[in-house]
């Protein structure tokens, strides 16, 4: 018997991934498929890490797991809580689900020209990744292949997904964002009724997370600086900033954090991150070398030409972790108050 | 079976990418279109890692030896970093898309009081 590429896990995560991911859609109660949804992703960050993707799986653990399941709990929060159970229209499902099959049929006629799982010598793992891995050592001093490749190599890349970030942030404010004082209350206290009880007074939950909050913070900033050497970076750090942003936000209510952290100063510092990044590529194009070109900053910059580059994905790393901190509270803000900024989760 | 097994990882794939696929044409509930939507995009972010899978290889950081310095790796034997980074990215860039549909989602549940479709159709032709 030929050794198998398969990780033993595998097979049992994927079939559970599956189970989860239609047990989430099959669901009548929202805020159920909402937590379900939480699982799948979990399972995902292990099929992940299975396969070697660390970075990748500690993401999917502070964003897919953690923000957006907060998401989509903000957003059923401030409206209906259960799909309604409808008279099941048959043809109309049936035919989109031809549709899908079909096209799943369409792509697995494919399947027999894919290279073969775990193959090193498939076309993506044979053409330009072999120059990332031989080089980035010499190259930046970074041992973490993958932060060398974000915020170096592809430097145009991430930089212009920071921006989608900031962009999707500021589309929320302009769908949702009102103004409190000039909408004239009415319609919330008919969509969320009064909780009997009210969890925002619990002595626990608001002195637990007291004592968290400081140590995430730590933690995320750990999980920033340290992103040369292990696992993390600027999108996993600014994550867990801001998710210990929403936790205040959720254990405390909304005003106690606006207090500190206002509108104003969460827009400007959502940009703040981009331009930093941006800073830093403009700065390379004044010491005479191309945008985002760090090799050139060496003379402003401890170290020789490779701790320059070393530094500088710092210094853009700080930059993203800000833009994706500041926007997960603002949309998180946003979802929980619809747009009002005077009371959430 | 060995022709099978070594594509075993697609097969889910492309499972995953339909179920999602078909949560967003037939799901009335928008919450549901934007969990479909999700899903999808896991699907192929699994896609991704899986090709840049290897086996027997380790994770995309490179080990000090003793006396400080970092040895030649062995491209057969780290992971693809590659297909990481772009699909890094693109779970932050989901999540941040994620909350500009919940966020539409909630406009239209202010305007019509509903998340399901066919009430704001009905809505709408009244």
């Amino acid at each position: 018997m030929p050794e198998l590429p398969i990780w033993q896990y595998d097979t049992l995560f994927l079939a559970l991934a599956l189970l989860f991911g239609i047990t989430a859609l099959a669901m009548q109660n929202l805020m159920g498929a909402a937590i379900v949804f939480g699982a799948y992703s979990f399972l995902m960050c292990l099929i992940w890490t299975t396969m070697g993707a660390v970075d990748v799986a500690f993401t999917e653990a502070a964003v897919g797991a953690g923000v957006s399941t907060v998401f989509i709990f903000a957003t059923i929060y401030n409206t209906g809580v259960c799909a309604k159970p409808k008279t099941p229209r048959v043809a109309f499902k049936l035919s989109t689900g031809l549709v899908a099959l079909g096209t799943g049929a369409f792509i697995l006629s494919a399947l027999p020209d894919f290279p073969n799982w775990g193959d090193p010598q498939s076309p993506v793992n044979s053409t330009i990744s072999p120059y990332y891995i031989e080089h980035t050592i010499r190259d930046a001093h970074v041992p973490n292949i993958v932060t060398t490749v974000l915020a170096d190599y592809r430097g145009f890349d991430t930089l212009l997904e920071t921006a989608v970030v900031f962009i999707a942030c500021i589309a929320i404010y302009s769908i949702l964002r009102t103004d409190a004082a000039k909408l004239k209350v009415t319609e919330p206290d008919i969509v969320t009724p009064p909780p009997a009880y009210d969890p925002t007074d619990s002595l626990i939950i608001r002195q637990a997370s007291r004592i968290m909050v400081p140590f995430m913070q730590i933690f995320a900033l750990y999980v920033i600086a340290h992103g040369h050497y292990s696992p993390g970076g600027g999108f996993q750090g600014g994550v867990i900033l801001g998710a210990s942003i929403i936790l205040l936000c959720i254990s405390f209510d909304l005003k106690y954090v606006l207090r500190q952290w206002t509108e104003k100063k969460i827009m400007l510092l959502t940009a703040l991150g981009v331009l930093i990044y941006a800073a830093v590529g403009l700065a390379c194009m004044i010491m005479g070398g191309e945008f985002l070109n760090y090799k050139v900053l060496n003379p402003l910059l401890p170290g020789d030409e490779a701790y320059a580059r070393s530094h500088s994905i710092l210094l853009v790393e700080i930059g993203v972790g800000m833009t994706v901190m500041f926007s997960m509270i603002g949309i998180y803000i946003n979802l929980a108050s619809n747009g009002r900024f005077d009371r959430g989760l | 079976m060995e022709n099978f097994i070594p594509k075993f990882n697609y097969i889910v794939v492309v499972i995953l990418m339909m179920t999602g696929l078909w949560s967003m044409l037939a799901q009335n509930n928008l919450i549901k279109k934007c969990i479909g939507m999700a899903i999808f995009q896991t699907g192929i972010i699994l896609f991704f890692i899986s090709i840049g899978a290897k086996n027997d290889a380790l994770i995309p950081i490179l080990t000090e030896t003793a006396n400080h310095t970092y040895p030649d790796p062995d491209v057969d034997k780290i992971t693809n970093p590659l297909t990481q980074i772009l699909m890094l990215t693109a779970i932050v860039v989901g999540v941040a898309t994620l909350g500009v549909g919940l966020a539409l989602a909630q406009k239209v549940f202010q305007q019509h009081n509903s998340f399901d479709e066919d009430e704001i159709l009905n809505n709408q032709t009244k």
